[in-house]
């Protein structure tokens, strides 16, 4: 007998109050129950019980288990509740029966809890004054960003005010945002999270006319085939692997680098890991695209109907489909022009066997035999590699194959986030001091802050300096630009925005950051502003399928924190700005609704329909439940009604409405892989995401639950590579370059650390890392020029590359684990 | 927004899912760490290790884990697990030899371990153990693949806690089971809902 005590978790009692929120995490969305009741009156064992209904033990798959990492204590309306948020076992899409990932799963432990390790919420603004940041009143915080900002605006013009924004937030944060900076203030330094610009990130698919999230994971489960580029879906997209592709069975085609857990599992299942040299994308779907017509195996009658001809061409008035846009002759002519996208040329440029590329060509096509329904899925790996260039290639061969608008069949992004980015206002162009040959692209908003234009930057959750290429080098010139001038020196408001005034006027730039927590840019924060977060407020945001969900509020914002769009709304009320006084969120997603219409994530009719019936849009989403309702939504007189797939009225996003081939320009790539290559003993040191955490960890680093499985950040090495460098896993590693292309296409350093995890996952000469772990910055060995692609300003971010060299050892062995992450 | 102040959460409750009104239950951090798990000897009032003793109703404690003989020292071996109930019937477990020593391990070599064998994603029996890397999985449901050598974590995979971790004892040639750390898969209690392995 032991008195050992044993584990438990409190179940919600019958009356307990339950809310409907979807997974803050990735773009899957699944559907989630929070259950909150007062602490010390808990539910029993018995379905009668407990507000979940089941009797405990629950059944295997029962989908009603709450571990113990799915609660939490937190407070509501002031007072201290038990809070279960549990994937909800009956909702009727996306996570169907409860399933959920590693991430997500956990999400209880995001809510602020002052006796855990969220305890450094931020409550307060802050400012810093001598070096150190302190709190600060609302009052003048908001006084300190409006006279800033108007100061800045009225001496150095709207080009000089910069806002630096997640892409992926609700859409009461993201349409308040762009509200002011957009509609009112009109700059176009602006841009999101993850890129230098704003804009298009796979504009070589936009181009084919298919838009990027045009299918439903129906789909997934619907298809024969699916190919898959740059994403692991089961670590990244789980849900969307676990509820849809897999028991789908469809075959799958994994094209990346690395040999992950879903390489693994295509080969186990019948389909195929082709397994390319890093930045060679175009020379293999150019390849595939050749063989696919050289056996006559594309979509003749898709190709014939819906293809634009070079007179149509010739119409379009957007002038990069104008540019680039090909017709099924000029594709045809381009890829049977060159040795390189032969079987075997391309067998030499991509490492991929010809006669895997044919394998893959047959698979996806039928081979002649019936036409299987086939998808073409890809993320940041291939489009963070070559923009352009890789997203026109694989939309091409999914122009080639009718991939797009039936079901099972579709070609598009596994996406990267959520999807909340309806804009007040549209982006000002016509200011964009950059230009491709004579036409505009959006600012290149980090080039230009390095060049001293940007006095003013307001920066809104994202650790901005490490999500950018060259990290370092732009680390090194924003705090040559922050420590121009005095110091601010007294928390007296008037002294502060004179000194935070002097640095402006002497040609610096002062930095607001708007956050939940410290991260690793905040150190060149001069003020700090205290946001709320999810469940915290009322919000509506779409997945990856476009389905528009309700994000109830759980929690309260911890102390003085206040929710993002009362923060811009406060500070553009004090720049003198009207229409910024919401009563609510609700307020706000009415107001958007509009603005939404006649595109991909139209809900006007959802807005319009509650009006009609006097209720707020918010209440009316809420009747819809976990299953939302599919954006663009249309009325069918009193019922509203979900679009499933884009483009089933066989119309394409162009001018003729057919659908593009576009130039995959195999000598920009391949020019630009010798360029940012690795040299001498350098080798490829990619980055991406990993199953346990997401993003920049904000909400991990904080879980005791997934900073044991990841202290730090790791180097993914191969066993051969470890051998020769004499490396075992455990052992810390320096990953450094010294050509490292800048922000201005100068070349700098950049290094990192990292604890080895040597796996054959990795071929050798190939190595891989988090893209955004705290405290190691593993984009300053990728290039930071966004001119190395002119055509759209993006970075080549999965391209990095350097020396790697053991320069010590860890702790790690025996407390973190070091198994294969590729076992099937 | 009123605010609770930090010594008035440590009053309620932790982060780990204790609350007092049930019972008394360490947080699972403190499970979770190599300290001395069985707390035998210790009065049947226990306080969660980091608050200070609360006013709510009087604790109690919710159940006894048996200690239980599960298999002799030369029957654990490196490549078969075998498996066991405990401490309820239908919580299945398995015991293994790593062969490589671990911090929970017992045994001579310090590399006798057991975790429960049904997947804390969502309930599946996860039985085929890997004795190269040491793992157990991949869950045939979702893939999901623990580390018997660290603790149980998982290495890939979707479950939202580490296996649950059985306390052995070796008492002359045999092991014992004595308690287990982390909520077993399906129960709200990992001593209520089902008999005891001691009542078959
Ligand atoms: S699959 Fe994505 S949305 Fe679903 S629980 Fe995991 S992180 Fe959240
Ligand atoms: S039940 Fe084991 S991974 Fe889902």
């Amino acid at each position: 007998m032991s008195f050992t005590q044993p584990s438990s978790v409190p179940l919600p009692p019958p009356d307990a109050e339950v809310n409907i929120i979807c997974c803050e995490y990735c773009p899957v969305a699944c559907a989630y129950k929070a259950y909150t009741w007062p602490l010390g009156r808990d539910g029993g064992p018995s379905a009668a019980d407990n507000a979940l209904g089941v009797d405990f033990p629950t059944a295997l798959l029962s989908g009603a288990w709450p571990s113990e990492n799915m609660h939490n204590v937190i407070l509501r309306n002031g007072r201290p509740h038990n809070v279960i948020v549990i994937p909800d076992k009956d909702t009727q899409a996306v996570n169907i029966g409860g399933t959920h990932s590693v991430r997500g799963g956990a999400i209880a432990k995001k809510f602020y809890n002052p006796n855990s390790p969220t305890a450094d919420r931020y409550k307060t603004p802050l400012l810093r004054v001598r070096g150190d940041l302190i709190p600060i009143s609302w009052d003048m915080a908001f006084d300190l960003v409006a006279r800033l900002s108007t100061h800045t605006i009225e001496n150095y013009g709207e080009l000089a005010w910069g806002m630096k924004i997640y892409s992926y937030q609700f859409y009461e944060n993201v349409f308040s945002a762009s509200k002011l900076a957009f509609g009112e203030i009109g700059s176009p330094n602006y841009s999101p999270h993850h890129a230098p610009a704003e804009g298009d990130d796979v504009p070589g698919l936009s181009d084919t006319g298919i838009d990027a999230f045009g299918s439903s994971f129906e789909d997934d489960k619907e298809a024969d085939v699916i190919m898959i580029s740059g994403s692991d879906p089961y670590e990244t997209k789980t849900v969307r692997f676990t509820t849809w592709q897999q028991p789908g069975g469809a075959k799958l085609i994994y094209v990346d680098p690395r040999k992950t857990f879903t390489a693994a599992y295509a080969l186990k299942n019948g389909g195929l890991h082709l397994q390319l040299n890093p930045g060679t994308d175009v020379a293999l779907y150019n390849a595939m695209v050749r063989e696919v017509i050289a056996q006559g195996w594309e979509d003749k009658e898709f190709v014939d109907r819906y293809t634009a001809s070079r007179s149509e061409l010739n119409e379009e008035t957007k002038w990069r489909r104008a540019m680039f846009g090909m017709s099924f002759d000029e594709i045809r002519e381009y890829v049977f022009s060159r040795d390189e996208f032969t079987l075997e040329g391309a067998e030499g440029i991509t490492g991929v066997p010809a006669d895997q590329i044919r394998q893959a060509a047959a698979l996806l096509t039928g081979g002649g035999g019936a036409r299987p329904k086939a998808m073409i899925l890809f993320e940041k790996g291939l489009y963070w590699s070559h923009n352009y260039e890789n997203t026109a290639a694989i939309g091409n061969l999914g122009v080639l194959i009718g991939a797009t608008g039936q079901p099972g069949r579709a070609t598009g992004r596994m996406g990267g986030h959520q999807r909340g980015g309806q804009k007040a206002a549209g982006y000002p162009m016509d200011k964009s001091p950059h230009f491709y040959e004579g036409n505009p692209v959006e600012m290149d908003t980090e080039r230009w802050l390095v060049e001293g234009n940007t006095r003013f930057r307001w920066v809104v959750g994202t650790n901005w300096i490490g999500a950018m290429g060259a990290t370092q080098a732009l680390a090194a010139r924003v705090r040559e630009l922050t420590s121009i001038g005095p110091t601010v020196a007294s928390t007296n408001v008037d002294t502060a925005f004179e000194q935070l005034r002097s640095r402006i006027d002497e040609g610096g730039m002062v930095v607001v950051h708007q956050e939940i927590y410290p991260n690793d840019s905040t150190q060149y924060a001069d003020l700090v502003l205290a946001a709320g977060a999810w469940g915290e407020d009322n919000y509506a945001r779409n997945n990856a399928e476009r389905r528009l969900r309700i994000y109830e509020k759980i929690a309260d914002t911890p102390g003085q924190s206040l929710p993002d769009w009362k923060i811009f709304a406060s500070v553009a009320q004090r720049m003198g700005y009207g229409g910024f006084d919401w009563p609510d969120t609700n307020a706000i997603f009415e107001e958007a609704g509009p603005k939404s219409a006649g595109g991909r994530r139209d809900f006007s009719a959802l807005v319009e329909l509650a009006q009609e019936r006097g209720v707020r849009a918010h209440d009316l989403l809420r009747e819809f439940g976990t299953t939302g309702i599919q954006t663009p939504i249309v009325r069918d007189g009193d019922q509203l009604v979900g679009t499933a797939r884009l483009h089933a009225n066989l119309e394409w996003n162009t001018n003729s409405g057919k659908a593009n081939f576009v130039m995959p320009d195999w000598d920009a790539v391949a020019a630009r892989n010798a360029q940012i290559g690795p040299q001498g003993d350098e080798v490829w040191v990619l980055n991406g995401r990993i199953n346990h955490v997401w993003n920049n960890l904000f909400d991990f680093m904080r879980r005791e639950y997934s900073t044991q499985r990841w202290p730090m950040n790791f180097l993914e090495v191969n066993p051969d590579d470890a051998q020769r460098w004499g490396i075992e896993s455990g052992d810390l590693l320096s990953i450094e370059s010294d050509n490292v292309i800048d922000q201005l296409g100068g070349r700098t350093t950049g290094s990192f650390t990292a604890v080895a995890y040597v796996a054959d996952t990795v071929p050798p000469g190939v190595t891989f890392t988090y893209f955004l772990f705290p405290g190691s910055p593993a984009n300053s060995v990728t290039p930071g020029d966004s001119n190395l692609q002119p055509i759209n300003l993006r970075y080549n971010f999965k391209l990095g590359k350097g020396r790697v060299t053991k320069i010590g050892t860890t702790d790690l062995v025996g407390r973190m684990s070091f198994v294969p992450r590729n076992l099937v | 927004m009123a605010e609770l102040t930090r010594r008035e959460f440590l009053l309620i409750g932790t982060a780990g899912g204790a609350v007092v009104a049930v019972g008394v239950i360490l947080p699972l951090s403190q499970l979770a760490k190599d300290q001395p798990e069985a707390v035998a000897g210790s009065t049947t009032t226990t306080t969660t290790a980091t608050s200070p003793p609360t006013t709510a109703a009087p604790a109690a404690v919710v159940g006894v884990f048996p200690r239980v003989r599960v298999a002799s020292l030369g029957e654990v071996n490196a490549t078969d697990p075998i498996t066991f109930d405990y401490p309820l019937q239908g919580q299945r477990n398995v015991l293994v030899k790593l062969g490589v020593p671990a911090s929970a391990g017992v045994g001579p070599d310090q590399d006798i371990v057991a975790y429960s064998s049904l997947c804390t994603h969502m309930g599946c029996v996860v039985e085929e153990y890997r004795p190269e890397h040491r793992a157990l999985g991949p869950c045939p449901c979702h893939f999901s693949t623990f580390d018997l050598a660290n603790d149980g974590m998982v290495s890939l995979g979707q479950a939202t806690q580490n296996l649950p971790r059985v306390l052995l004892e070796i008492e002359a040639d045999d092991v014992y089971a004595t308690g287990v750390v982390r909520l077993v898969y399906g129960f709200a209690n990992t001593l209520q809902g089902a008999d005891s392995v001691e009542v078959s």
